[in-house]
């Protein structure tokens, strides 16, 4: 009799090949094990281990073979046990499971099942502790080290056991909340949390002073005293997450808000500009919508997954991407998710910040590298096995990112314009209709994910609050909905649930009806135990809530079912505009939705303009020009991101039509392109652009900068100038302090103005306030690390024809023209971070001799006269050169005997804005002549087709083969 | 002539892969894997099984491992029987490594499976094109074929093959594809010409007779010419290289 099943693959994996390298380490070997809540007899024991394994290249390790079997591999002396802490989602687990229920029937009668890690090593114990600090994380897993002989004795012994969840049976008495309390106790609830009887509290609701005591106002108008669950679903409804309180909130003369004036402003102006019915659902819904042909709407949603992503950057990264797919699918009745997008802001992984949330050392920040690797991973696991291409993204590294990694995670999404004759983007969940929650079952999982991502990371950041994501679980529900319900109308309405669970997506989607009665213990559950409350606010992963009418609801179900995904009644949707939630029939909730949803103080913000820091000088590194492009190419924000690329399969779903690769040499390209539609020639363009670093200098300038680059990247790829989208989201730092806020304001005023000047609405946006790491040092000393202000903007366009598409790779004989001009604007330029700056200024773009050089680019590229183009940004001309002779592996020549009264040095690696570097054949120098300004372009070289680049000006030529500058390109990112 | 493309669990790639059925003339339906042990019988109705890339149960326990214990536990005989007929069958990236666990193929000695699809030698997810070229030229799938420029995205590609089985499969000419270099010589392991370090640069095997398939590749991903990185420098094809996958199947009902 045993209880354990452990397998042993015989050749070795990528797994430990890796391990081996990085720890230069050759005797290491990885067993996957599983334990089970009950013994297996022989026959089970050979059944079940058949049906897990392959007994080609794996060996199935028992009493009477271990020993041989492992000392053939080395002489180990260590063992070390990595095994999800209870309650953790465990998608192997769960699996295998299946299979055996599947396979073995009626013969099981209820088992619980665990999965585990063992790594297996030869070598000292300093070295194996480090090897397990690299290989899990305490926050979601328990790391046991044994010496070999304990882990064989174990083995024989059968020690093994699986840890279930053993929350304290508790009988539920509905529990009232006393809020007539000093202003010191009021606010202890708002940080810490509701005071359990035993006088613990249950961590931060995230609610400030002036929300507690308009809810005690609320309930003494009302005269009854709050419940613990009412408390926190205000909480939840009311976080800044939800809410965007300081978008909406007052600041100086803004009366409306941030939001309304400035991006919602931005839209409206442009709405009524254009006359068009480009924009289809903006704002209102979890994503926003734009026309893509006759009969299809595509949307597009950009998500910020920061906090969890620092805590467990794996966990909190796939959940970041499969979330914002839930997104796609919660747009109106559902789009299919059809492209991933990603950007990462990191702090730099070969560096190691010593970061302490607390004193003396203790709970440390995650090494840069382990989370810069979890969260490039997650996002890969999280994305493939969705079946979704992850063409479009990028990775930018600054020390500000130490204490708080951003990572956004975005999804492109379509859906038919009409379904059963009815409009898609249009849903209404209506009074009598039930509510279904769909998907995977609710624990304990993200409670407080909602409150706690609005605050800063500090000791108190609760460990509940972390998610994983299970993309199969989500496949599985995402394939119903969009084959087959949707298609028949068989719901009214649907959303997601993300942050805030339950209490979030039921409470918007009762807007629609009215209001709405749940009843909580009809919610399926991952183990028993849990509190009325928590299962109200739970984040667990890949749900939806439906709004089903009455005479669907059993198809509904049994569709579900079919397809293996649990469907759950859990209450229905009323007229009257009342939030009511019952447990067991004690009601523990009931408010009225209009106080729920507005009941919240309104901020009243100032701002004052920051001090800025004047630029200390540096002095010239005295490099040759040869040299200096070779240092930026090989930087660290500039160098090839094509590791990330090949491991995000981009190709799936057969759309990719502009690769994230591009030409023969690989260039890592600004923008891509998909073709969704298998009989439409019309393809969707997609980019990406922030700027931090140059946050500090000019947040308005800064804005400006991100929306040019966003917009001119989709116009480089052929984007119809008309058909392009912008999405904004503000990642901020410490915005209680005026002049972040003033930050914040002059960002938002710029995203007003070059929206309205380039006509791209704002369709989507999220803000994630208050990035802030408040911590310690390895001294012990106290450390604030705040981001620089960043603000991503996404920009998505329609490609009307193939033929559009342009390419990065000029041909042999190509005239080399830059359009725009260039002006001396090295200042936080890649250059002067990395060979050092004189006086110089920050890029500004100028909106109406950029869009004078897009609109001629855009006619010109359609005409045929353009031949490759390549967007230039990040590290200026000299890179952008660089590239396109990387790409096509043909050698450029650039004439550098030049017009302006500027530098060689100012002329290569200035950072202004609007500029596009493009060739053509010779014979279309006429016809471009044509539709540009004389002032609006330079001829700058040529192609050569040779294996160099060469710079040419009066009185020498410098020389650089295109080989070597290839290598410096892709040269590995330290670190990683 | 009908085909059957598999779906659920984690299965992602079937509908560009009906498509590229439909395009080269079949009829085809995506039939989720429970509707079809529900009812089993309606693989009659097809000529061509195809399962499509994806990630079936997300991996665990190994790719293609818990799917393919799935059919076994319940559709083993009828796709046994399917394959013992004139008809079809293709199984790409996932539906690959899913026949190997089946043991479909290469089927030598017709009881559990006796290759396995191990992880990429890089130890990572490789989306990359690849050159392949057609060793077994008698293969209905690979007819006609000499080489192809298509694109693999797998975690798993290594094909693991115990000698003696190498030699027998080598014998009865079973390897299917196999990784090249610029030059169109064999790949010799060397990355990323073979992306995931497969003995023999093996890409995809056969059974017996040549009408069961296994392959890592992608074909519906190369489908038009426009799929092909760098299409721009090359607009005089209609088709990529993976629809002579499909269209041979056409031609084997024809």
């Amino acid at each position: 009799m045993t209880n354990t099943i452990q397998i042993l693959s015989i050749e070795k994996t990528g797994k430990e090949s890796s391990l081996q390298k990085e720890h230069n380490n050759k005797s290491i070997k990885i067993i996957d094990g599983y334990f089970f809540s009950t013994n297996l007899d022989n026959q089970k024991f050979t059944k079940i281990s058949k049906l897990i394994s392959n007994d080609v290249s794996q060996t199935i390790l028992t009493k009477k073979n271990v020993n041989m079997i492992l000392s053939s591999y080395s002489n180990f002396n260590w063992a070390i046990e990595i095994k999800f802490l209870p309650g953790v989602t465990d998608n192997i687990a769960t699996t295998v499971k299946e299979i055996i229920k599947d396979n073995l029937k009626g013969s099981f009668k209820s088992f619980e099942l665990g999965s585990t890690k063992i790594i297996l090593i030869k070598g000292r114990k300093e070295d194996i502790t480090k090897i397990s600090k690299n290989e899990a994380n305490p926050l979601i897993q328990t790391i046991k080290i044994y010496p070999f002989k304990k882990y064989l004795n174990n083995f024989k012994k059968n020690y093994f056991k699986i840890e279930k969840v053993k929350l304290p049976k508790k009988k539920y008495s509905k529990k009232e909340i006393n809020l007539d309390i000093s202003d010191y106790h009021l606010s202890l609830i708002g940080k810490l949390g509701i005071e359990e009887n035993d006088k613990s509290r249950r961590g931060t609701l995230g609610l400030d002073l002036e929300s507690l005591k308009a809810i005690r106002n609320y309930f003494s108008t009302i005269k009854r005293k709050p419940t613990d669950v009412e408390i926190e679903t205000l909480a939840q409804t009311w976080s800044e997450h939800c809410k965007h309180k300081i978008f909406s909130a007052k600041i100086d003369d803004i009366q409306e808000g941030i939001f309304k004036k400035y991006i919602k402003g931005a839209t409206e102006k442009i709405i009524q500009l254009r006359k068009d019915n480009f924009c289809v659902s903006l704002f209102t819904d979890n994503a926003g919508g734009i026309g893509f042909n006759k009969d299809w709407i595509i949307c597009h949603k950009v998500e910020t997954h920061n906090t969890p992503s620092a805590l467990d950057p794996f966990g909190g990264a796939i959940t970041g991407i499969v979330g914002v797919n839930r997104d796609c699918l919660g747009f109106g009745k559902g789009a299919k998710p059809i492209a991933n997008t990603y950007a990462y802001y990191l702090a730099d992984p070969n560096k190691n910040y010593q970061l302490y949330r607390q004193k003396n050392n203790m709970d440390p920040m995650l090494p840069a590298n382990f989370i810069a690797k979890g969260i490039i991973s997650g996002v890969r696991v999280g994305g493939n096995c969705s079946g979704i291409p992850t063409p479009q993204g990028n990775v930018y590294f600054d020390d500000r990112f130490a204490g708080k990694p951003l990572v956004f995670c975005g999804t492109v999404g379509i859906i038919p314009k009409k379904i059963k004759g009815k409009l898609s983007h249009k849903k209404k969940a209506n009074p009598g209709d039930i509510i279904l929650m769909a998907g995977g079952r609710v624990g304990k999982d993200g409670i407080h994910g909602a409150t706690f991502s609005s605050e800063e990371l500090d000791p108190n950041s609760p460990v509940s609050a972390v998610q994983i994501g299970d993309p199969i679980t989500q496949k599985k529900m995402s394939d119903v909905i969009i084959r087959e319900l949707r298609d028949e109308n068989l719901y009214s309405s649907i959303t997601d649930n993300g942050a805030g669970g339950l209490s979030s997506s039921i409470g918007e989607m009762a807007k629609e009806s009215g209001g709405f009665i749940v009843n909580l213990e009809k919610v399926p559950l991952k183990y028993n135990g849990l509190y009325p409350w928590e299962i109200w606010v739970s984040e667990s992963q890949e749900r939806m809530t439906l709004a089903v009418p009455p005479v669907n609801v059993k198809r509904v179900i049994k569709r579900f079912k079919a397809r293996g995904v649990e469907a759950t009644i859990i209450g229905k949707f009323i007229k009257k505009e009342k939030a009511i939630v019952k447990y067991n029939e004690t009601e523990i909730l009931n408010l009225d939705m209009e106080f729920l949803h507005e009941g919240y103080p309104k901020l009243n913000l100032k701002t004052s303009l920051p001090k800025i820091k004047k630029e200390k000088k540096k002095i010239i590194k005295k490099n040759s020009l040869i040299d200096k492009l070779h240092k930026l190419l090989s930087s660290p924000n500039i160098v090839s991101k094509e590791f990330i690329a090949t491991q995000y399969d981009h190709e799936v779903q057969a759309t990719s039509i502009i690769k994230p690769l591009q030409g023969e040499g690989r260039v890592f390209g600004n923008a891509t392109a998909i073709k969704p539609l298998f009989d439409d020639e019309k393809s969707i363009a997609l980019s990406q652009a922030a700027y931090p670093q140059y946050a500090e200098t000019n947040p308005y300038d800064m804005a400006g900068c991100s929306i040019d680059t966003a917009y001119k990247n989709l116009i480089v790829s052929g984007a119809n100038s008309k058909k392009i989208a912008i999405l904004d989201n503000f990642c901020w730092c410490s915005s209680d302090e005026p002049d972040r806020l003033y930050q914040l304001k002059e960002a938002a005023k710029a995203c007003y103005e070059y929206a309205v000047a380039y006509q791209t609405p704002f369709i989507s946006g999220k803000d994630s306030m208050f990035n802030d790491f408040k911590g310690f040092d390895k001294t012990g000393k106290s450390v604030k690390i705040s981001i620089p202000p960043t603000l991503l903007i996404s920009s998505i366009g329609v490609v009307d024809k193939i033929s559009h598409l342009t390419k990065i790779t000029p041909d042999d004989g190509d005239i080399l023209v830059v359009l725009g001009n260039t002006r001396n604007e090295l200042r936080d330029s890649v250059y002067s971070k990395i060979i050092g700056y004189e006086k110089s200024k920050n890029p500004v773009v100028n909106s109406k001799d950029a869009l004078r050089t897009y609109k001629n680019f855009e006619k010109a590229n359609k005409l045929g006269i353009i031949n490759s183009a390549i967007g230039i940004d990040l590290g200026g001309f000299g890179i952008a050169v660089a590239k396109m002779a990387i790409a096509s592996k043909k050698g450029l020549t650039i004439d550098l005997k030049l017009k302006n009264k500027i530098s060689v040095d100012q002329f290569l690696f200035s950072e202004t804005q609007s500029r596009i570097l493009v060739s053509m054949k010779k014979n279309k120098l006429v016809n471009f002549k044509k539709i540009f300004k004389v002032s609006d372009y330079t001829i700058i070289g040529k192609c050569t087709g040779l294996d160099v680049i060469e710079f040419k000006d009066n009185k020498k030529i410098i020389r650089g083969k295109i080989s070597d500058f290839a290598k410096s390109y892709k040269q590995n990112i330290r670190g990683l | 002539m009908n085909v059957l493309v598999l779906s659920g669990y984690g299965i992602n790639c079937e509908n560009e892969t009906l498509y590229a059925f439909e395009v080269v003339g079949f009829n085809g339906k995506i039939v989720h894997i429970n509707d079809l042990i529900q009812n089993p019988k309606q693989l009659n109705n097809y000529q061509v099984f195809a399962i499509p890339g994806g990630f079936s149960y997300g991996d665990d326990t190994g790719s293609g491992n818990a799917m393919a214990k799935k059919i076994m536990t319940n559709l083993y005989d009828q796709l046994i029987n399917f394959s013992l007929k004139d008809k079809l069958i293709i199984g790409i990236c996932n539906g690959c490594q899913i026949l190997i666990n089946l043991g479909l193929v290469p089927s030598l000695n017709k009881k559990d499976p006796e290759v396995a699809m191990i992880e990429n030698k890089s130890g990572s997810y490789e989306c990359r094109w690849v050159d392949v070229k057609v060793s077994n030229k008698k293969s209905p799938w690979l007819k006609n074929i000499s080489t192809l420029n298509l694109p693999v995205a797998h975690q798993e590609g290594q094909f693991m093959i115990p000698i003696n089985l190498l030699k027998s499969i080598k014998a009865n000419n079973l390897i299917g594809l196999q990784y090249i270099d610029h030059h169109k010589k064999l790949a010799k392991g060397q990355f990323p010409f073979n992306p995931n370090g497969s003995r023999d640069d093996i890409a995809a095997l056969t059974n017996q007779n040549g009408n069961v398939l296994a392959m890592m590749p992608h074909p519906e991903r190369a489908f038009y010419h426009y799929h092909v990185p760098n299409w721009q420098n090359n607009t005089s094809k209609k088709f990529g290289d993976g629809y002579k996958i499909f269209m041979n199947a056409k031609k084997f009902f024809a």
